[in-house]
């Protein structure tokens, strides 16, 4: 295969490091917006939809999008970008499922909706599945970024005198070392508006490609023309090749991945709970998924048509065995003059490492929600005065993101053997996601669902896909839908399908069979040695499951070995845990969204529609969460003592910047003015002079 | 396999399960109320959500005809 090197000119490397240099000072100017953990995680809930939408860019289409869908362009056409394009299935179930649950159960991480749903062993889990999740996808988007970066690099440079090797690891360490120091003093307000930026020059470096791309082989028509018919199908073919088929990569992008985006991708799911409103959550996440993921497809993709097209125009300038993962570096090269070759790379690699920062940051709030404060609380250390504690829980989420950054860089090591980051990325979504996917899924959807069940999913069904993935040809190939097995990389996409099924069956029969547990536990608690025999059937448990790990038996055996587990991990649970179906499903599923919006607000909710106004605000003594408001304003507003109220700077361009939450206090008489107190104005960055604009929320 | 089925069987799995999975969810969350069609900006993100599905499923149509004859 022909890789490249040396690609790109000085002028390049000082438009790159200029860009850079820019994103990080941005960054830190919006630094200043973070006084606490939850503006430094979920940016104080104040974001307009329209900035989340297009922050969300960068995030979606970054950490290994420009790379990994220019290489199958190259490989197979436009097809290659059909995963951004089927999405919409599962909107139903994220506007009106998980979106609203989130915002309204007050959760910081999704791991502490487990506990709050089904129990802290549950919680536990997830927090395991998902860091590995989140730290896998960050590994993704450094061995991205590594690969973009090699073409632009000598193999090799001298020091001092001596020469140095530059590896794919180097370049991935130095890129972490930049990525850590940004995110670390920035936070989830500094994410966001540097997002916000990069997705706009995001898109326009991926159109401008576009369009150099078509200029320099002759138009849209050369392009379209000199393609054979099967690249220009929307969707590839159904179940071959086996590195790129349609089935295959539905079950494991528009199933798994499109579940694990919308509804376990902390990064993304924190970037929605930063908008104003659910409402406003909505609204950006329908934008994003009909407008900015098909611009998106294009952007990504294109460099990988236009490499073709330059393929088979002149082979001398691209051979057809080039790299697909250098394809998108060459073909800008190619099509574009010195400098303008060099904001294209800092417009991709900035990208990339937004994803990788929004990751970062994302991963450092689950550790400090379902790490930091259980541990805290356990050891009893959390006398502290709030602010105390906010000021050192801000300061592990700085330690952690550092850590973070270092295991992910870790992480590359077991996605560098992959052909392509395409496969990598398929690899690791269809591994990693399934019992998250269906944990949450089922969560949320159907009350019946029992811690048992949750962790019968979890332990079971992550047991299953192991032997799936130590026997492919006979477990994964009933599900394979014709799809040929690649012995060197089996099943890569499909196991998804497979992965689901052994993780969500378990679960579903667990439920279908609760009386029988319960009735089975009931006769064990009237055992005078029921504490022996369930310490017996927990070491069973946990030595079935490490022989399962460890794949020391044949695949008949190892299905005895679940099967055992099958019976003990329920009843342990059911022994174990105490779960109450009623109170632990009220707020936190679909079917009790009314109510998850009372406790939001904590007491009835408001839902009469009144107007926006214009107000000057005034700060009076006092530090409680009320503001007041004249008669007449609430009454134009619509809003009763108690209900919560938005307030945000009139001008629309800073997208709810400076504005905050507050309650609705007793009214006053001045027509056209809101007391605030000290403490809002700190919060809501609210400018001398500059009129608000005022919103009842609930 | 016949070539129609070669070319159209993609977009047929896609909008079919992806069909059956979008109804599922649609069916769920008026049932749940969580979508709740008293409310008129319910009302509106209901006919959004109907849109989003025929949306993309004429685009891949449009697009898998222009790709075989244009």
């Amino acid at each position: 295969m022909e890789t490249f090197h040396n690609i790109g000119s000085s002028s390049d490397w000082i438009v790159m490091i200029l860009y850079f240099l820019l994103v990080m000072l941005f960054g830190s100017y919006f630094g200043k917006y973070n006084r606490s953990t939850k503006d430094f995680f979920f940016g104080g809930r104040r974001f307009a939809w329209w900035l989340i939408a297009f922050s969300i860019v960068a995030t979606g289409v970054g950490s290994h999008s420009f790379v990994k869908y220019s290489a199958k362009g190259f490989e197979h056409g436009f097809s290659s970008t059909m995963t951004y394009l089927n999405d919409w299935f599962f909107m139903p179930f994220f506007l009106f499922g998980w979106l609203p649950l989130i915002v309204y159960s007050k959760i910081r991480s999704i791991p502490e909706y487990f506990e709050k749903r089904f129990s802290p062993s549950a919680r536990f889990l997830a927090t395991i599945l998902l860091l590995f999740y989140m730290v896998g996808y960050i590994s993704i988007g450094f061995l991205t970024l590594g690969k973009a970066a090699m073409p632009m690099l000598p193999e090799s440079f001298s020091l001092f005198g001596m020469q140095i090797h530059i590896t794919l690891m180097g370049v991935i360490i130095f890129i972490a070392i930049i990525t850590g120091i940004y995110i670390t003093f920035g936070g989830q307000t500094a994410v966001i508006f540097t997002d916000l930026m990069q997705g706009f020059i995001l898109l326009f470096a991926g159109l401008l490609l576009f369009f150099l791309g078509l200029d320099y082989i002759g138009g849209w028509g050369v392009l379209w023309n000199i393609l054979p018919t099967e690249w220009k199908l929307p969707l590839a073919n159904f179940n071959k090749p086996p590195d790129f088929n349609f089935v295959g990569i539905f079950w494991q992008d528009g199933i798994a991945g499109s579940i694990g985006f919308l509804f376990m991708n902390m990064g993304l799911v924190m970037r929605f709970m930063a908008t104003k409103s659910v409402d406003e959550g909505r609204k950006a996440a329908t934008f994003n998924v009909l407008f900015m993921l098909p611009i998106s497809a294009v952007v990504v993709g294109n460099a990988g048509w236009i490499g073709k097209a330059i393929s088979l125009i002149s082979p001398d300038l691209i051979s057809p065995n080039a790299s697909p993962d250098q394809i998108f570096v060459v073909v800008a090269n190619i099509v574009s003059h010195p400098g303008v070759f060099g904001f294209i790379m800092a417009a991709l690699t900035a990208a990339l490492m937004s994803t990788v920062d929004t990751l970062i940051n994302a991963t450092a709030a689950i550790y400090i929600n379902d790490i930091h404060r259980p541990i805290k609380h356990l050891l009893k250390k959390d006398n502290l005065s709030v602010r105390a504690t906010e000021k050192k829980e801000l300061a592990a989420a700085r330690y952690s993101s550092v850590i973070i950054t270092i295991l992910g860089v870790v992480g590359v090591l077991a996605f560098k053997g992959f052909p392509t980051v395409y496969e990598a990325h398929g690899y690791f979504h269809s591994t990693l996601t399934p019992p998250l996917v269906v944990a949450i899924f089922l969560g949320i959807f159907w009350k019946k669902f029992t811690p048992a069940a949750v962790i019968t999913t979890f332990i079971v069904g992550v047991a299953l896909m192991l032997l799936g993935a130590y026997y492919p040809g006979i477990l994964i190939r009933p599900f394979a839908q014709g799809i040929q097995m690649n012995p060197e990389h089996p099943y890569s996409y499909i196991r998804a399908f497979y992965n689901l099924i052994v993780c969500a069956v378990p679960g579903v029969l667990v439920v279908y069979t609760t009386m029988k547990q319960k009735a089975i536990v009931e006769s064990l608690k009237k055992k005078s040695n029921v504490n022996e025999i369930m310490i017996g059937m927990t070491i069973v448990s946990v030595t079935v499951f490490v022989l399962i790990v460890f794949n020391i038996f044949h695949l008949a055996f190892s299905f005895v070995l679940i099967a055992i587990l099958f019976v003990t991990v329920p009843l342990l649970v059911n022994y174990y845990v105490a779960y109450d179906p009623v109170s632990q499903t009220e707020g936190l599923t679909v079917w009790s969204i009314a109510r998850a919006k009372e406790m939001f607000k904590g007491r009835k909710v408001n839902e009469e529609e009144g107007e926006r106004i214009i107000v000057h605000w005034k700060v009076v003594d006092g530090d409680d969460e009320y503001i007041q408001f004249s008669k007449n304003d609430m009454e134009r507003m619509k809003a009763k003592v108690d209900d919560l109220v938005y307030i945000c700077d009139k001008r629309k361009y800073l997208g709810g910047l400076k504005s905050v939450h507050q309650i609705y206090g007793e009214p006053h008489d001045e027509d056209g003015i809101v007391y605030i107190k000290n403490e809002h104005l700190l919060n809501g960055v609210f400018v001398e002079g500059r009129p608000l604009t005022a919103e009842k929320e609930m | 396999m016949s070539e129609f089925l070669e070319i159209w069987l993609p977009f047929i799995y896609l909008y079919g399960v992806g069909g059956a999975l979008f109804l599922i969810g649609m069916i769920l969350v008026r049932k749940s109320g969580s979508l709740n069609m008293k409310l008129k900006r319910h009302r509106y993100w209901f006919r959004v959500l109907v849109f989003g599905y025929f949306y993309f499923f004429i685009f891949h149509f449009l697009f898998t005809i222009a790709g075989l004859y244009w």
